[in-house]
């Protein structure tokens, strides 16, 4: 017994309950088995397509950067250079080098991939339908996953044999551990607004609030930024990559599909990690005037609507991540670990501490709060604390004119002596404290031997 | 010892100012985004250094070369009466420091109105592109303008004799494949 309406069922069920208007019987395929393999391969489908044509982009961005063309030759505007791309990596030979450990050479690659591409099924990509799993520990999940690709970079490194392979894989360890502090420190003061972990509830709760978390969090929106570019390897801080170094860093003996792997872990994290920021920070999907229209059109369209939204931020925001990578230049490696050490984890505190300050502070003063900021609201979360308008203004106020000046007093007292990356005032100024000493130390003697 | 002890320099306040709000950084930012931003709306204008894209794309349209370039010979005719400019008179060939040149010539009487002149005729024009180093010496040595070194570059050929050119190909040039985009 198939009818059109079971089929609909499974694929659509959404649009099969709105039209028949009733609760059907056997929707659990459809809801957790059918419906999520369609969005799983939809969402894989869309998104390493997307990672191929960022390659593409990011050969023309930095092309016209450096008044260059970049490719032209494949397809109109070298349009079909992915193709191409993918193919010949494909057809490629996989050399494994000798002395390699086999196995682990072989899954290191996988390891890295598949942890950057697990996390995409929890990112909200869009309104209703368009997020595979909205699970309420999301943004935990997306941490907890990714840091996991650490552990592919450092077994291709080590598995590979080769001095490259293994200096690449520690500096990229070393960075990716001590950057993922800062990026999870910088994160807790938006979710301090948003009180859920869920990543569709960030962005509802950024609706409720009726304000995207950067005018709240400029502080952590900017280490949330630097961090992830020091989390996904990227320019200013690819050490882990520095060419004139390191030959290729940790993937310096891949070859063929394998280091392909490699290359879209790479790419496929700057979109996770850009998404997570345009989620936590930029208000996810939402943009105003799309709840004007969800009235106006069906849900398919504002659907559609929200995953474009989405998409435009994103692309700001990975477009920000090349315009970097072709301006600056690389970081020095102790420059890479005091940024990370000394400016992004004090700063990230600062701003968790300075954050809670001001929530407790706005709170209304029946639950202890000084200046009654906030009001508690039934949202479509269930009761939650909305900053009023003045509130919100409170906020943007501290958080700007407050947390941007007292943060920069702090980092400036911790880093009064490493504040200069000059190596040649640095290497002056100890050099003048050795003569100095010298002086000293010899004057004695000088006096002692003229008598 | 009295060694001078340098002083740190002191930081002005200005210099303060740039390195405390990353001025340096964010100049570097603003000049790469216009040179992407030039790439979108300015024509093409291959090889003009100010342009936001610098690149030729050569096959598909014509390299520009200096205007001082020597290139692939031409025997230059004259523009009246489309004979051959060359009087046959082998001070291209005498000049070549590498003799690439060859002249082939006959006497031979040339009515000029009412007077017969003997006269030497032009009859073969081999220069061998392998051997010239387009130093233009010949060109500078002609009297009559004939033997030219253009700006064409495009001198490959699939076989060695190819390189020798004879006089149809020094009068007329060769026929390239042209790529169009």
């Amino acid at each position: 017994m198939l009818s059109i309406n079971t089929i609909l069922l499974l694929v659509a069920p959404e649009w099969v309950l709105r039209l028949t208007g009733e609760r059907q019987p056997d929707v659990f395929w459809a809801e957790y088995i059918v419906w999520p393999l369609i969005q799983i391969a939809l969402v894989l489908f869309i998104i390493l397509t997307l990672v191929a044509y960022l390659v593409y982009l990011e050969r023309k961005v930095s092309a016209f950067i450096q008044a260059r063309l970049g490719p032209m030759r494949v397809g109109p505007w070298g349009l079909l250079q992915p193709a191409a791309d993918g193919l010949k990596l494909l057809l490629k030979e996989d050399i494994i080098p000798l002395k390699a450990d086999r196995a682990v050479f072989m899954i290191a690659p996988i390891i890295s991939v598949v942890a950057a591409l697990v996390v995409l099924s929890v990112i909200p990509w869009g309104a209703a339908w368009a997020t595979i799993a909205n699970i309420n520990i999301g943004l935990l999940f997306i941490l907890a996953v990714s840091s996991v690709s650490v552990l592919g970079l450092v077994l291709a490194g080590w598995s590979s044999n080769s001095k490259y392979s293994l200096l690449g894989a520690l500096r990229s360890s070393a960075q990716m551990v001590s950057y993922e502090v800062g990026m999870g420190l910088s994160i807790i003061g938006a979710l301090m607004f948003a009180k859920t972990l869920s990543m569709s509830g960030i962005i509802d709760a950024q609706r409720a609030d009726g304000v995207w978390y950067v005018f709240f969090q400029p502080i952590g929106f900017l280490v949330y930024l630097i961090s992830a570019l020091g989390e996904t390897n990227r320019a200013p801080f690819d050490l882990p990559e520095a060419e004139s170094e390191l030959v290729a860093g940790y993937h310096t003996e891949y070859s063929g599909f394998r280091w392909a792997l490699f290359f879209m872990a790479e790419y496929t994290a700057m979109i996770v990690t850009s998404a997570v920021a345009v989620t936590l920070f930029l208000g996810g999907w939402h943009f105003p005037g799309l709840d004007w229209l969800r009235g106006q059109t069906n849900q398919a369209v504002f659907v559609i609507a929200s995953v474009l939204i989405f998409a435009a931020k994103l692309a700001v925001l990975i477009y920000a991540y090349m315009w970097i990578r072709w301006t600056w230049p690389r970081y020095r490696y102790d420059q890479l670990m005091d940024i990370g050490w000394k400016w992004m984890i004090p700063a990230g505190l600062a701003n968790i501490v300075l954050t809670g300050i001001y929530y407790v502070l706005a709170m209304p003063k029946a639950q202890g709060g000084l200046f009654g900021l906030m009001q508690s609201q039934a949202t479509q979360m269930g009761e939650r604390l909305v900053p009023t308008a003045w509130g919100k203004l409170y906020f943007i106020a501290t958080g700007f004119a407050v947390t941007i000046p007292l943060v920069w007093l702090l980092l400036a007292t911790i880093n009064r002596r490493s504040r200069d990356f000059n190596l040649h005032e640095q290497r002056q100024l100890q050099m003048n404290l050795r003569r100095e000493r010298i002086q000293k130390s010899a004057e004695p003697q000088a006096a002692g031997s003229a008598q | 010892m009295s060694a001078a002890i340098t002083p740190v320099r002191k930081r002005t306040l200005g210099e303060l100012i740039r390195r405390l709000l990353l001025l340096d950084l964010f100049k570097g930012l603003a000049l790469t985004f216009k040179y992407n931003l030039r790439a979108f709306y300015e024509p093409r204008d291959g090889g003009n250094p100010n342009q936001a894209i610098y690149t030729e794309q050569y096959p598909l349209e014509p390299a520009r070369v200096s205007e001082r370039f020597r290139g692939a010979p031409r025997l230059n005719l004259d523009p009246d009466t489309s004979g051959t400019l060359c009087i046959a008179c082998d001070l291209c060939a005498l000049a070549c420091p590498v003799d690439c040149i060859e002249v082939g010539s006959i006497r031979r009487e040339v009515r000029d109105g009412e007077k017969v002149n003997k006269k030497k005729v032009l009859t073969t024009f081999t220069f061998d592109t392998s051997r010239c180093m387009f130093c233009n010496l010949c060109s500078e040595a002609c009297p009559t303008d004939c033997l030219e070194l253009t700006q064409s570059f495009e001198l490959a050929v699939y076989h060695r004799s190819g390189f020798r050119w004879d006089r149809e190909m020094l009068e007329k040039g060769i026929n390239y494949v042209r790529y169009t985009k």
